[in-house]
């Protein structure tokens, strides 16, 4: 059974914020609304990667999706006026969708819960030095002998690509005459 | 401590073909700012040297088996195999676009920047021998192909065509991923080599396979799915092919499958193939296969009929393609038929992709400026004022319908032989009939260049550089179409066992 | 500590929820926040597989800063193609994106 202490009260505490943040996203009428909700979901995320004792992934949790990815998308609601068009928020489809989602639902929870059901049981795991899991480790994973340079490359080259295309793109439309 | 590694670790000699591409693609970025406004196609010259320097590089590369990268990067035939097919595609599709972009006013260097980003992608996709590796090529694949399909400027229809590649390749791209981290979860490792042995020694030891892996094996497939777009996950494709810009409809119809598949094969063949439920004969993944490639064929075929519009018919018949390919990974599901079955969906996707870009080339070069004119009305006359373009196109026609003496009749050959001899004889048998399906729409437009009655308009686009591509997309579906070995010798390397890090 | 299922379960629930936003809104900045919502499903997954699974071998959080990067460079390609949608549309609301649709 699980017991009741510190960390399966900030657990719970950290799932309502997740899911209710998530469900708030995808149902909110108010889309300003919707990237509030947003943020309380990855804050809830970023709590999660702390109880996981990945501390600097937390970090970045809320610097890079809170401080930026989610202020993009406030930018991309206010500068398409997303959330003076209120409208319909579903499509007719909406209950179809519904259906489709439990159903995959209920197949993830069994594919995946059953598998590893009893694993990580207390005791089981592994206790972390305070170390490990830091920004040091992470680092030295991206670079080191058996790491991920190429990933890391790629990616670097990926965000190149995806800058210089966001500007392509975004151009405004009095740069076109000049 | 850890060692950093130095240049000499990571083994550079072979992997110059994508690397040099990449940066080559970026220097090019540079260069671009110096090259005046109006003499935007020394860019593309450029990319077009780049793109055959790259070619010879992978060339040179094509016996090796190596890895680099610490085992992250895999040089192997199969890897350059698709190399030639991605910086074909990618070298056509530019030929395609310089007069293209010129002529409805889009001239912008980025594009060829945009699409050398893009082919890296694709060829790193086959390099992948890592599940992290795998899913950022593919963004690197996505990322600007979305961008592209967006590029015709101010226009409705590119515009949603973008957003909606966007919106769907995000939320295929997190299913992908979220199957991706299902794998690591049952295996503890994202590696490939280290996937197939863990997934072998459970194998060997007589367990059936993990749950979990099997989950995340059908969402990675679902992600690729929508990539490829194999029914049911295809919808987007007519829209977006319709509404992007028609060369990188051209690139997308090849480049982003041709790096799905790369992928694909990666991962079920190479690292999964004894993924089984305890027959020891096919993998557990193969049915699931089977079904897509069977709703695939049949679907894409038959909505074909119905369209009026050259993209759309063509992003249709490209949805059936996808279906053929699909055929030869279920065939690779079948114990001792992988390789077999890998080298089949090499030589298709080779012949499709000449064959592709040929009609695409020639729908280029009946378009006007502004977008229109790719109706299949079009076509009616164009065996009048443009005999050889006319002529040419049929043949384009007969080689994606799998027509003798065409590289397109190669292709579904050895797909047909090798879905037989691993026992899919009704899959087969769903492949000829759809091919025969398929003759109704293709030899429509054939009718039409010839036998229907009208006037035709003066094909606005034939200029020299798109006469090119279709003659060079010609000869390469007419030479391996005489010749077979062309194509199969080069697959005959091919070997399917994963390479070790 | 909590058994690695949960984790698993909410990871699950929140990608459902994801593609459910995905599948039935109409704005297309509503399904680009779903599907950032579907990436830290994948984000949870992957570091609790690496806590629990393998924690001496940095590969599972590091697939997760991968996921990061992924997720900044799509939104930031999605802004700007949705400013160009609205700039020649007056509106980003998904019409014709029906995925369901056959």
């Amino acid at each position: 059974m699980i017991e009741l202490n510190a960390q399966t009260i900030a657990f719970a505490i950290l799932s309502v914020l997740v899911l209710g943040g998530g469900l708030g996203v995808v149902t909110t009428r108010n889309l300003v609304h919707g990237a509030l909700w947003l943020v309380l979901s990855l804050l809830g995320v970023a709590g999660y990667f702390v109880l996981l004792s990945a501390p600097f992934l937390a970090a970045v949790q809320v610097l890079v999706y809170i401080g930026a990815i989610a202020i993009l998308i406030v930018f991309a609601v206010m500068l398409t006026r997303s959330m003076t068009s209120l409208g319909e928020v579903r499509n007719r489809q909406w209950w179809l969708s519904a259906i489709t989602v439990i159903l995959l639902f209920l197949l993830l929870a069994v594919g995946i819960i059953l598998p590893v059901w009893g694993r990580g049981a207390p005791g089981e795991v592994t206790s972390l030095s305070a170390t490990v899991g830091g920004a040091v480790e992470l680092g030295e994973a991206l670079v080191a002998g058996d790491g991920f340079v190429l990933p890391f490359e790629v990616a670097s080259i990926l965000l190149t690509a995806a800058m210089i295309g966001a500007i392509v793109v975004a151009r405004d439309e009095e740069d076109e005459g000049a | 401590m850890t060692d950093i590694p130095v240049l000499a670790d990571l083994n550079l000699a072979w992997t110059w073909p994508v690397v040099g591409l990449g940066l080559g693609a970026t220097l090019l970025l540079v260069a671009d700012l110096f090259i005046p406004r109006d003499r935007k196609q020394q860019t593309a010259w450029l990319a077009l040297a780049i793109l055959l320097v790259s070619f010879l590089l992978n060339l040179a590369a094509f016996p090796v088996v190596d890895s680099a990268f610490f085992g992250m990067f895999v040089v192997d035939p199969f890897s350059a195999f698709l190399n030639l097919i991605a910086l074909t595609t990618a070298f056509i599709s530019i030929l395609l676009s310089v007069d293209y972009l010129q002529r409805s006013g889009m001239q912008r260097g980025e594009f060829y920047a945009l699409i050398l980003f893009t082919t890296a992608g694709v060829m790193l996709m086959g390099h992948a021998n890592d599940l992290v590796v795998v899913f950022v090529s593919l963004e690197l694949l996505s990322i600007p192909l979305y961008i592209l399909a967006a590029f015709r400027y101010p226009d409705v229809k590119s515009s949603e065509s973008g957003m909606k590649y966007l919106v769907l390749g995000a939320f295929a791209s997190a299913f992908f991923v979220f199957g991706a981290a299902l794998i690591y979860g049952a295996t503890g490792s994202t590696s490939l080599p280290h996937i197939f042995e863990v997934v072998a020694r459970g194998f060997a030891a007589g367990g059936a396979p993990e749950l979990l892996l099997l989950v995340g094996t059908g969402l990675v497939l679902v992600g690729l799915g929508f990539k490829v777009a194999v029914v049911p996950f295809h919808m987007w494709t007519p829209d977006v092919y319709e509404g992007a810009p028609t060369p990188v409809t051209a690139f997308m119809s090849v480049g982003a499958k041709v790096g799905g598949f790369a992928a694909l094969l990666r991962i079920l063949v190479f690292a999964l193939p004894v993924l089984s439920t305890g027959a020891v004969e096919a993998s557990a993944w193969q049915q699931v296969v089977s079904l897509i490639a069977a709703a695939t064929l049949i679907l894409g075929n038959v909505v074909a009929i119905a369209q009026q519009n050259v993209k759309r018919l063509l992003a249709y018949s490209s949805i059936a393609h996808a279906g053929y390919i699909m055929m030869a990974l279920a065939a690779a599901g079948h114990a001792g038929f992988g390789e077999q079955a890998t080298r089949a969906a090499l030589v298709y996707m080779l012949a499709y992709m000449f064959t592709n870009l040929g009609a695409f080339a020639v729908a280029i070069a009946i378009e006007k400026g502004d977008g229109s004119g790719s109706d299949l009305e079009q076509f009616v006359g164009l065996g009048r004022s443009r005999p050889l373009l006319a002529g040419i196109m049929a043949f384009f026609m007969l080689s994606l319908t799998g027509i003798p003496l065409t590289a397109g009749f190669i292709g579904k050959w050895l797909i047909f032989q090798v879905t037989i001899e691993a026992g899919l004889v009704p899959l087969a048998i769903l492949g000829v009939l759809t091919s025969v399906v398929s003759a109704y729409y293709y030899i429509g437009i054939i009718v039409r260049m010839f036998l229907r009655e009208g006037e035709g308009d003066p094909a606005a686009g034939g200029t020299g550089l798109v006469n090119g591509a279709v003659y060079l997309t010609f000869a390469g579906t007419l030479l391996p179409g005489i010749f077979p070995y062309l194509m199969t010798d080069l697959t005959r390397v091919v070997s399917t066992t994963p390479v070790g890090g | 500590m909590i058994p690695l299922w949960m984790y698993l379960l909410v990871a699950a629930l929140l990608f459902c929820i994801g593609i459910y936003g995905v599948l039935a809104r109409r704005n297309a900045v509503a399904i680009l926040m779903s599907v950032e919502l579907m990436l830290n499903a994948v984000n949870i997954n992957l570091v609790a597989f690496w806590r629990y699974l393998a924690p001496q071998d940095m590969s599972g959080q590091a697939f997760a800063a991968f996921v990061f990067v992924i997720a900044a460079a799509e939104a930031a390609v999605g802004l700007a193609i949705l400013l160009f949608v609205y700039r020649t549309k007056r509106s980003v609301i998904v019409e014709d994106v029906n995925l369901l649709r056959w």
